[in-house]
């Protein structure tokens, strides 16, 4: 898996998508409270804002039910007047967050069942391709695109499909994601989408310094990064999911038709409907056992 | 006579060389900092957001660390802006070597204006008062109309329709250098005229303010208040009104210029006056940074020499021109076609191949400026062939010497020569040899010394 | 064609090790008969077509004496030894033959057997192919070398697995056809020496069948004269002064010329036959057509309209108006001749083809346009095959097999049911219920929309902490990893360990590619298969181990984790092996014989 060649960009104005995780659960357990949290991302923001005038900003708020945008930088709309303590960004942003986090909560059904419940980053994710996608399509002239993910649940390996069908999109369009991950342990579904796009992964040590590492690290525009050099993850986990159980798995058996991933043989491929062929029939569409490694 | 080339990003240079007490009370303003930041480099805005919150030195080698082989002359480039800027400081201590650390009055404007959002000295009038404010269409319109108006002044003081108010004495500051004046002809434009018109708008505004500016001295208006007065303007809001009487008397006399070249429009309301900012002044402070200019082209160049510029401007007509010849005008659409005499014209003028071929691509219109290369290669690579048709002969100033005492001596004289680059021919058998007139002064002290 | 049947000496084998029966192999178009020389001999065959399913046989060159492998529909094979090369390729045709006759009426079964087992019938100009690609891929021919000439794996499987590289190399090849040049042949310009008067004409087969065919005149005058009235090269010598007087515009040393010398006068007078065509053409025109140039037409300002000859010139009284030919005459001609393309598709060797060839298909031709729908008809036709220009057009893709999801609902539906639903397994305790925790994150948003943010973000501390760490961990990647931070681990091994490990992950990546798709076992081929895969692969193993010690204590580490991978997918392999083993001889206890 080769990361994503990135394209020679003549100038610096970049669209930055912030995928922003709302996960109530993964927050009531983080050690870093979210109101010190969301203060280092805005900081973050008006900063990126400040560098260039035709700098864009979307926040995307991941919640565990379900995702929206909630800033636009672009959006005519998004002009209130700032207060002395806060710019107009921080006032809209706040009020759109809030207005989230109610809806995500009507939309939760039961309770998850006593663990930190992952967020519906495929969603997220889907929807700023989607908002680039439209970007792209704007004009011969618009602001390099990136992605940023401030993301801190735990993967959902039942996204696992999807989360990946996004990360392929995204290296087709030449769009880096970038993860900064805040949650315990590390995230195989970012590590995989930065290294498969050609972003940056990266795991702060310090919470208290969330900033810094945001404005260091990811503030950079694509254009700097041909002359820079940034953080390279260490090791990345290039497991897969397979489709029956969404169980990550070391090997397993792969439809040849449509390259699904199962922990155990079965009569049928549940994706694309095909007949495997048992032991003594002589169907072409054997599956075939192979072991995933890792090109490192 | 010296080449004048004119550079747009220059302005910069002009705040780096203000004196340093002079830049420092400069950052006292935050939208000035904010203003400055974004005229950086790419490389050097990142330097800068990164040391935001460090109050300490950060070592050269620090920073350094991160830069790639490839990106060297920039981080160079970088680091030097922010000095000149007196934004980075810096330090040399035995033990850790070269350190820097970000201008404290700068530091502290930047982090209250990223927790706190920067608040404008003055606030949009309400719509209750300003009734009918233009809408941002017609407002563009008037903004290209104004200044359109004032660049075929500049150029043609016959051909404007109608006259800017600006008064004739300023208009002649910013036709120095533009145009040259013999006795009783009609003012010709100079090198830089032509070039001048070839640049872009933003490009053409910066050099007119920058004559403002440095022209403001002689009407007793200080050139620091000045750039942060235009700076902070850069940040208003378009569109929106803002009352006069938020301005002191120097700046309100400075905005009635300004709005002769359309940068903002005055509007008298029964009680108050105010002022709407263009377009084009809130774009003064990006097109300080190096991001390319965003707007649509109108021209499209064929491959057989034709050009179409969608355009409705007389401007526009006037500079292509320059360099081709119109062959007819429909109201939205001109025809021309480069030919060679038009070439010829051009490059009599001073205009290179160079600029004209910049020119078309950067005005190419966006159906063709999609393809690449957006100007057709035959016509670019014609228009560069006929420029070095005219450069065959190239005329050097030249000294000529002979009748060496001894081969010694004509050695070491050319040696010499060819040390300074101002060798241009020799012939050892006759022992004779051409120099260029400006190193025939060396030449001659080294031919004085050779007999001693 | 080939003869009905073939009778060879051979030798008959019952496997590669068995010494053979020496005897006459005798093929007919439906069976073959070998019979013993040795009359006791039990080894009497009288085997059907139809039951031969594929035959192999060894490659001259090879060290191997010239074996044929017939196999049948039971598994079982045939093997004969030939006496030479020749009498093997003779047979190896014939059976070839015989076997595609027989399968036109093929049984399902027969298919899919051939599927699996793909058979050596390989033209010349595959086997080119192949030579070609191992040469230019030094990898590639390392793999080939290592198991093909190892025996491992036969040529056939090497290659079953690469085709896709075949195809590719093969369809880079161009089809398209070669049209005639735009250049004029009256532009072939006479060389001089300078010295003498002699005026030298160079001419090449392509030059000669764009004359014929833009001179239809000169074309009747080659049939009529060559060879029974003078030679070819005198033909050309006359044609290329009557040339020659054209370009010098001397209309009356033309006529002179023509009066002395009949067959000149032929070359020098219009073409009659071009102006019947032209007649004709010119009642076909469509009369309302503006023929009127515009101003983009404009070739004036060219000199001589960029030609070579120019008809404008040339003033000259009416009595030799016979003798000129216009330069109209000669572009029209020229440009309808171009456009046709090249209709004639014969080698450009004997000059004599060519103007047959070219006489026939005008003949076809003017047969054709006596009804004016079909010569329309046949222009279109020719279009059609002509304008096939490859070059120009996109490259097709690839044929892609559609995939169909059945419901593309249901696949995603679920995804979403799932990840709405479904929790993680595991992750630290949440000591909240849900309510309080949506409760306690927006407390934090209020919190901050009235505190305002954190001032200041980042204590000045922290910030140097992070940043220098940061830049620590990028001083320590480049340091780690050497000048380019772009190397990997690989690199920083010694470059014979490093080659190694990468030829031995190919080969291991192969030879498993070769040892899963073999399963589920269903022929003794594909068992013996299996079991050379294995002992193959068992031979690496230990050579790994091999590697892991002979490395700098330093790089022991990598190396270990490298070929830890390479063991781990030869364990999967090697126990699906024994489970699949056990297996078969518990089934095996049922069918004694079932394979070889």
């Amino acid at each position: 898996m080769a990361s994503a060649p990135s394209k020679l960009y003549t100038d610096d104005v970049s669209l930055l998508v912030v995928l922003l995780d709302a996960n109530p659960f993964f927050w009531s357990a983080s050690s870093l409270p979210f109101s010190k949290f969301i203060s280092h991302v805005i900081s973050f923001l008006n900063s990126v804002l400040l560098l260039n005038q035709l700098n864009q900003i979307v926040v995307i708020a991941t919640g565990h039910n379900c995702c929206d945008y909630v800033y636009d930088s672009s959006s005519p709309a998004s002009r209130s007047v700032g207060t002395g303590k806060l710019s107009a960004l921080s006032v809209d942003l706040l009020e759109k967050l809030e207005e989230f986090v109610g809806r995500d909560e009507k939309l939760l059904k039961k309770e998850p069942e006593g663990s930190i419940a992952s967020s519906l980053l495929s969603g997220s994710l889907s929807m700023a391709l989607c908002y680039i996608q439209r970007v792209f399509r704007s004009g011969p002239r618009h602001p390099h695109p990136r992605i940023l993910c401030l993301h801190g649940s735990q993967d959902g390996p039942e996204q696992y499909v999807a989360i990946m069908n996004a990360i392929f999109s995204a290296q087709r369009s030449m769009v880096p994601i970038d993860s900064c991950f805040i949650g315990a342990q590390n995230s195989a579904f970012l590590q995989q989408a930065s290294y498969i796009t050609g972003g940056v992964y990266l795991k702060p040590q310090l919470l208290e310094g969330t900033f810094q590492y945001l404005s260091t690290v990811f503030g950079t525009d694509l254009h700097s990064r041909g002359f820079l050099q940034l953080p390279k993850s260490v090791g990345v986990d290039f497991r897969a999911s397979c489709f029956c159980h969404k169980k990550t798995i070391d090997m397993g058996y792969i439809c040849s038709v449509c390259l699904s991933i199962f922990c155990k043989h079965h009569k049928k491929c549940s994706t694309c409907g095909s007949v495997f062929g048992q032991p003594h029939s002589e169907v072409a569409s054997e599956p075939n056992k192979k072991r995933k490694a890792g090109d490192t | 006579m010296p080449q004048v080339k004119i550079i747009a990003r220059n302005f910069m240079d002009m705040v780096a060389a203000l004196p340093a007490m002079k830049l420092d009370q400069l950052y006292q303003n935050a939208f000035i900092c904010e203003a400055i930041l974004r005229s950086l480099p790419p490389l050097a805005k990142k330097y800068v957001i990164q040391m935001l919150y460090i109050e300490e030195a950060v070592t050269t080698k620090s920073i350094e660390e991160w830069v790639l082989p490839d990106g060297l002359s920039k981080h160079k480039v970088a680091i030097d802006r922010l000095l000149q800027l007196r934004i980075f400081s810096e330090a040399f201590d035995r033990s850790s070597g070269t350190s820097y650390r970000l201008n404290p009055t700068f530091q502290t404007n930047l982090q209250k204006h990223i927790t706190c959002g920067g608040v404008l000295p003055r606030e949009p009038m309400p719509s209750s008062i300003t009734a009918r404010l233009p809408s941002l269409e017609d407002l563009a319109v008037f903004a290209l109309e104004q200044w359109e108006c004032f660049l075929l002044q500049l150029i043609n003081s016959t051909q404007a329709e109608k006259m800017t108010n600006i008064s004739p004495s300023m208009m002649r500051i910013f036709q120095r250098g533009l145009l040259t004046q013999r006795d009783k002809e009609p003012p010709r434009l100079t090198e830089s005229g032509f070039q001048f018109l070839l640049m872009d708008t933003n490009a053409q505004l910066w050099y007119i303010i920058r004559e403002y500016i440095s022209n403001s001295e002689e009407r007793d208006v200080d050139s620091a208040d000045l750039i942060s007065f235009l700076l902070e303007l850069s940040f208003h809001a378009t569109g929106e009104a803002y009352n006069m009487n938020t301005l002191t008397e120097v700046q309100r006399n400075t905005l009635k210029d300004l709005a002769d070249l359309g940068l903002v429009k005055l509007q008298q309301g029964r009680k108050e006056s105010w002022f709407i900012p263009t377009k084009l002044t809130t774009n003064l402070s990006v097109s300080l940074t190096d991001s390319s200019s965003r707007k649509e082209g109108f021209v499209v160049v064929e491959t057989n020499f034709r050009i179409y510029a969608y355009s409705t401007s007389k401007l526009h007509c006037e500079i292509l021109r320059l360099f081709s010849r119109i062959e007819y005008q429909l109201p939205n659409l001109i025809v021309g076609a480069i030919t060679k005499e038009s070439l010829y014209n051009a490059f009599d003028n001073g205009i290179t191949a160079e600029q004209i071929i910049s020119f078309l691509q950067q005005n190419a219109h966006p159906r063709v400026s999609e393809r690449v290369p957006s100007v057709p290669e035959n016509v670019t690579d014609q228009i560069r062939l006929w420029e070095s048709d005219l450069n065959r002969v190239e005329m050097t100033p030249a000294h000529f010497y002979d009748e060496f005492p001894t081969r010694d001596v004509f050695e070491a004289a050319c040696d010499f020569a060819r040390e300074y680059g101002g060798l241009l021919w020799e012939d050892s058998k006759k022992m004779r040899l051409v120099v260029k007139t400006d190193v025939h002064m060396h030449m001659r002290e080294h031919l004085r010394r050779q007999r001693q | 064609m080939a003869s009905a049947q073939v009778i060879k000496r051979a030798k008959y084998k019952t496997t590669v090790k068995d010494p053979g029966t020496a005897g006459v192999l005798k093929m007919a178009w439906d069976r073959f008969i070998f019979t013993p020389n040795h009359p006791n001999s039990a080894s009497n065959l009288d085997v059907e077509f139809r039951f031969i399913k594929g035959h192999k046989n060894t490659k001259e060159g090879s060290n191997k004496p010239p074996w044929l492998n017939l196999t049948n529909d039971q598994g079982g094979s045939y093997i004969f030894e030939f006496e030479s090369y020749p009498d093997l390729h003779t047979c190896r045709d014939f059976v070839g033959k015989s076997i595609g006759r027989s399968g036109e009426t093929p049984t399902a079964a027969s298919g899919k057997t051939d599927a699996s087992l793909p058979d050596e019938q390989i033209s010349t100009a595959e086997l080119e192919l192949r030579i070609k690609l191992l040469r230019e891929n030094s990898e590639l021919q390392k793999l080939h070398k290592q198991l093909v000439i190892g025996g491992i794996l036969t040529e056939a499987e090497f290659w079953a697995t690469r085709k896709k590289l075949l195809d590719q190399e093969s369809s880079r090849k161009s089809k398209q056809r070669v049209g005639f040049k735009s250049a004029m042949i009256s532009d072939i310009k006479p060389a001089t020496d300078g010295r003498t008067n002699k005026v030298t004409f160079s001419l090449t087969p392509e030059v000669i069948l764009q004359i014929f065919a833009e001179k239809p005149a000169v074309h009747a005058a080659f049939l009529k004269y060559v060879p029974n009235k003078m030679t070819e090269k005198d033909f050309w010598t006359k044609y290329f002064k009557a040339e020659y007087l054209h370009s010098t515009r001397n209309a009356v040393a033309a006529a002179a010329e023509a009066a002395e010398d009949e067959e000149l006068a032929i070359f020098l007078r219009n073409d009659d036959i071009l102006a019947k065509e032209a007649r004709q053409k010119i009642r076909r025109v469509d009369p309302t057509v503006n023929m009127e140039a515009d101003q983009g037409d404009d070739y004036m300002h060219l000199p001589d309209h960029g030609l070579f000859r120019d008809g404008g010139k040339d003033i000259i009284e009416s009595q030799h108006e016979l003798y000129r030919r216009t330069l109209a005459h000669d572009l029209n001609r020229h440009a309808a001749v171009v456009l046709e393309g090249r209709t004639v598709e014969v080698e450009l060797e004997d000059t004599r083809t060519v103007a047959e060839a070219l006489a026939k298909l005008k003949r076809v031709e003017s047969a054709n346009e006596d009804s004016d729908g079909t010569a329309n008809q046949g222009i279109l036709e020719r279009i059609a095959r002509i304008t096939e220009i490859e070059d120009l057009q996109a490259s097709h893709g690839p044929p892609l097999a559609p995939l169909c999801i059945k419901d593309p609902r249901d696949y995603f539906d679920s995804q979403q049911v799932i990840a709405v639903k479904a929790p993680a397994a595991e992750g630290k305790k949440c000591n909240l219920s849900s309510r309080e925790a949506y409760g306690s994150l927006r407390d934090s948003i209020s919190q901050t929309k009235q505190m305002g943010l954190l001032n200041p973000v980042v204590k000045t501390k922290d910030a140097l902490q992070v940043f220098n760490a940061l830049s620590h961990d990028i001083s320590r990647t480049k340091y780690d990893v050497g000048k380019n931070p772009q190397d990997s681990v690989l690199d920083k091994l010694p470059s014979t360990t490093k080659e190694q490990l990468l030829h031995h992950w190919t080969s291991i990546q192969e030879l498993l590619r070769h040892f899963w798709s073999s399963y589920p076992i269903t022929s003794s081929y594909l068992y013996a298969k299996v079991n050379r895969l294995k002992d193959a692969m068992s031979q690496i193993y230990p050579q790994l181990e091999e590697i892991k010690k002979s490395v700098p204590a330093h790089h022991k580490q990598h190396v270990s984790v490298l070929v830890r991978q390479m063991h781990q997918a030869l364990d999967a392999a090697f126990q699906h092996y024994d489970a699949d083993l056990q297996k078969r001889s518990a089934k095996s206890s049922e069918r004694p014989n079932g394979y070889v």
